[in-house]
């Protein structure tokens, strides 16, 4: 792609791009593709081997997002993602990206909540060469306190551009701020502006030198490759590097929600959205037994996941009440969860209108339930986008290392998917009338407002 | 709805992709059918399988008064069809869709209409398929509630794109580069309000035939069960049909005095957005390749790219900022552009012309002209390791009348470029006093 969102903030991963698993119609991949090894410094390696085309992913991923930030210091796991390319002891500010440009590498990197990662695509007889850079600035980075001061700059300039400028992200971000309390999870991954303002070089200093680190860190690599030699290179480079203690991670559970929260965000925009979370469970790596995280994943599918998903036929096309409508769930994290469902208002609606209009859905599925026909199509696109998935090597290494940050194993995978297909239409019922109730709610509303000077061109 | 987002992607997709040094399957071009180009790869290593088929029923088409009538003719496809055994309603294609985890996306660019399937290749999966895209292709019923609601979806989306810088900025753009170009004129609260349902029968019937069509497969399917696809998918369609109007020339963008060439739109948002940009080639075009080069050199390649480095890196004016061609069977464009906070436009503005200018004038350097065909060349394997990817190949060489072996020789006809051809290529498509400039939300 031409238009570069490079060193990008939020990754939303889709419950459909995280699943993995074999079913009797397709052909399986064998699980013994998959090779795990722990370093005696802590790092963990996964090799997912895949030999359809001479490709590698190699992906790094630090389990220190967003969530382990300290107040006055929000963005700063972000930031630090940015000072990644900006030198080491042997490796000059931009240098990481000209060595990996010139094996015809392409590279990125990412920062959520609850880790950052990063990482290179390339022809396989250059895996050696991008394992040695991402080896050499796990311990050596180094920059000067020059390079911080002009990227602090792009950072803000990426937080204009991504929040400040955009009332989606304005809205999703008062929403956070506004369900949770305590948790961290309050902060938006970017940063506030002043912390961004106020920031240090040493505060990025700091960071690096607390969490990143072999034993907070996990290697994924995917594509055509062989596991041992692979391992022996991973060694070779890694092998090297001291653990360090890491900090502590206070729990800072959220309290429990008593009633609604509201909050309206002003913002320039023609039209009204509303936002509806509920707090809600997500699963746990010591019970992967629990039904109700699977439950509410496949309710969120009964609500929007495909173009005749209740949701949408309702609010969209019988009601018009709506404009477009999604909701958001996501088993798998570090931190709590919220079950979102989120609306962009049709002309002459209200936002009581599409309130009530969900809330009409959701009663109805409290009330009298799913239909089986209605479960079996979601579990059937489940399965067949495990078989669309492995078309690409680079989204593997994505779910593995998302399933990995979260506490979960890759051997987990299968099982999960194993587990959703199991789940009954009384259980989605369940949990659709035990979580989304008003005591854990919290409802944010994007008010819009004329742009003084919107739409009027100049000469 | 993304009906009416006229937009670059699909060429972007699949803009400047190619080459060798591993064995690459070969490209194999079936029978012809009702007029329509048939190609096929194939991959047996999942079972699954890609279907494009891309119809000459792209946004340039619009009628006069009536833009956005293309993207609506094809976005609407999967709202209802007729079938042998009756018809279907758009819940029952949605059902169906989901029921067989088919994956359907339909898109509209300025020169083409994509649909895409994906499905499974088990036989009885992918037969139900292509039998419900074939119904959506030759027979939509375009219901008269359902457009009504379309459209004021639509015009509400519009409304929302006025309030966004960005969209703001991208229309104004297009109509300075497009000019009386049918791609120049955006669609509007106005011309979505006028179509109805006579305009989209219409255009169904007069752009939606065999001779306008290109079907490309990618998958775990052999020639057989691709002609035979081929045979289901296009049974409906009409081979061809009345002859259809010239479309004008798109003039290349003139010399013209800064003022001429460049727009200011006052906006009250954070950050000032720039874009520049001029009419430039087709991808047919031999000049394509040191124009690839080279553009990896000014604004394409990622974090060493020249814009990156003097509005970024150096100045930290950006988070981001690039440069593209996004040519297309006829003359595409080529454009640059930032977004900055507004006080710093002026600044960033001049960066980003001086670059260029600097690049236009005296071409790249031999080391950056070895580092970019290094990246290009040792890359290429990233741009044909899977199915969705080796479509998008297909489907650009298809489209823009390439050569079956574009893949093979891709990597030596990158080697082959010379400093001279590529300072030579930018001298003859683009020139500083001829570039349209506009720039949004800029504080003084």
């Amino acid at each position: 792609m031409a238009i570069l969102q490079m060193r990008s903030t939020l990754l939303q991963f889709s419950f459909l791009s995280l699943m993995c698993c074999h079913f009797a119609w397709a052909a399986p991949a064998n699980p013994s593709d998959t090779h795990e090894y722990q370093f005696s410094n802590g790092l963990k390696l996964i090799i997912q081997e895949d030999h359809r085309a001479p490709t590698v992913a190699n992906m790094v991923w630090y389990r220190a997002g967003s969530m382990d930030e300290v107040n006055g210091k929000t963005g700063l796991a972000h930031v630090l993602e940015h000072m990644m390319f900006k030198g080491t002891d042997k490796v000059k500010a931009g240098e990481f990206s000209r060595l990996v440009a010139a094996v015809g590498g392409r590279e990125n990197a990412f920062t959520t909540r609850d880790y950052t990662a990063y990482f290179q695509q390339v022809e396989k007889s250059k895996l050696e060469e991008v394992i040695k850079l991402e080896a050499d600035r796990m311990s050596n980075l180094n920059f000067d306190d020059a390079e911080f001061l002009k990227e602090i700059q792009v950072v803000m300039e990426e937080r204009r551009l991504r929040t400040e400028d955009n009332p989606d992200n304005l809205l999703s971000e008062a929403l956070m701020a506004t369900a949770y309390m305590s948790s961290p999870y309050r902060h938006p991954v970017v940063g506030w502006m002043n912390d961004l303002v106020n920031m240090k070089a040493n505060d990025a200093r700091d960071w690096y030198r607390s969490w990143y680190a072999p034993n907070n860190a996990t290697v994924v690599i995917s594509g055509d490759v062989e596991p041992e030699k692979t391992r022996a290179l991973v060694e070779k480079y890694f092998g090297g590097i001291a653990a360090h203690e890491l900090p502590v991670r206070k729990p800072q559970v959220e309290p429990v929600q008593k009633g609604i929260k509201q909050v309206q965000v002003k913002a320039p925009a023609d039209s009204a959205q509303l936002a509806m979370a509920w707090k809600v469970p997500h699963l746990q790596p010591e019970d992967l037994d629990n039904v109700e995280p699977y439950a509410l994943e496949l309710l969120s599918a009964v609500l929007d996941g495909y173009d005749n998903a209740r949701l949408n036929r309702v609010m969209v096309k019988q009601e018009r009440v709506a404009n477009d409508v999604g909701v958001s769930y996501d088993m798998i994290s570090r931190g709590p969860e919220l079950f979102t469902i989120g609306v962009s208002l049709a002309k002459g609606k209200t936002v009581a209108q599409a309130e009530a209009s969900i809330r009409k859905v959701l009663n109805e599925i409290a009330q009298k339930g799913v239909l089986e026909s209605e479960l079996k199509r979601i579990k059937v696109r489940l399965l067949s986008n495990q078989i669309y998935k492995r078309d690409s090597i680079f989204g593997q290494a994505m779910e593995i290392g998302s399933n990995e940050m979260a506490g979960f194993s890759w051997r987990d995978i299968d099982p999960m998917l194993e587990k959703m297909q199991t789940i009954t239409p009384e259980q989605v019922q369940v949990v659709a009338g035990k979580y989304l109730v008003d005591e854990g709610l919290t409802i944010a509303v994007l008010d819009p407002q004329a742009r003084k000077s919107a739409a009027k061109d100049g000469k | 709805m993304r009906a009416l987002k006229q937009s670059f992607c699909i060429v972007l997709m699949t803009f400047g992709l190619f080459q060798v040094a591993y064995a690459i399957l070969p490209i194999e071009q079936l029978d012809t059918f009702k007029g329509a180009k048939v190609y096929l790869v194939q991959t047996k290593t999942l079972p699954m399988v890609d279907i494009e088929i891309s119809i000459d029923a792209g946004d340039r088409y619009d009628p006069v008064g009536k833009s956005g009538l293309a993207s609506m003719t094809a976005e609407l496809m999967n709202y209802g069809a007729r079938t042998e055994r009756g018809v279907l309603t758009e819940a029952q294609i949605a059902d169906e869709i989901a029921d067989l985890g088919a994956n359907l996306g339909i898109s509209v660019g300025g020169e083409r209409a994509i649909i895409r399937i994906r499905s499974l290749s088990r036989k009885d999966l992918r037969d139900r398929a292509v039998r419900l895209t074939s119904a959506m292709l030759s027979s939509p019923t375009y219901d008269a509630k359902i457009l009504e609601r379309e459209k004021q979806r639509s015009i509400t989306e519009l409304l929302e794109a006025d309030t966004k810088p960005e969209s703001v900025l991208e229309r104004r753009f297009r109509k300075s580069v497009y000019g009386d170009y049918p791609l120049g004129e955006s669609p509007t609260v106005k011309s979505v309000g006028s179509v109805g349902v006579s305009d989209l029968s219409k255009f169904h019937q007069q752009f939606y035939r065999g001779n306008r069509m290109i079907v490309s497969i990618v998958g775990d399917v052999n020639r057989a069960e691709a002609d035979e696809i081929v045979h289901t998918l296009l049974k409906g369609v009409p081979q061809s049909g009345a002859a259809i109007a010239p479309l004008p020339q798109l003039q290349r963008s003139p010399v013209e005095p800064l003022a001429e060439r460049e727009i200011e739109i006052p906006f009250d948002s954070q950050q000032a957005h720039i874009a520049m940009g001029m009419t430039a080639v087709t991808r047919s075009n031999p000049d394509y390749y040191p124009l690839m080069v080279g553009n990896y050199i000014l604004g394409g390649g990622g974090f060493v790219a020249r814009l990156m480095s003097e509005v970024r890196e150096k100045r930290g004016l950006a988070y981001s900022v690039f440069s593209y061609f996004a040519p297309g069977k006829d003359t595409g464009i080529f454009q640059a552009g930032l977004q900055t906070k507004s006080d710093q436009a002026a600044l960033a503005l001049d960066v980003m012309s001086s670059t260029m200018s600097n690049f236009i004038a005296n071409g790249a350097t031999p080391s950056e002209l070895q580092a970019a065909k290094a990246n290009l060349i040792n890359g290429f394997p990233l741009r044909i390791d899977n199915n969705r990817k080796l479509l998008d190949n297909v489907s650009s060489i298809a489209w823009n009348d390439l050569p079956l072996d574009t893949l093979d020789t891709w990597t030596a006809k990158v080697d082959a470029v010379t400093l001279e051809q590529v300072t030579a290529a930018f001298q003859k498509y683009l020139a500083m006093d001829r570039m349209k400039i506009v720039v949004l939300g800029a504080v003084k």
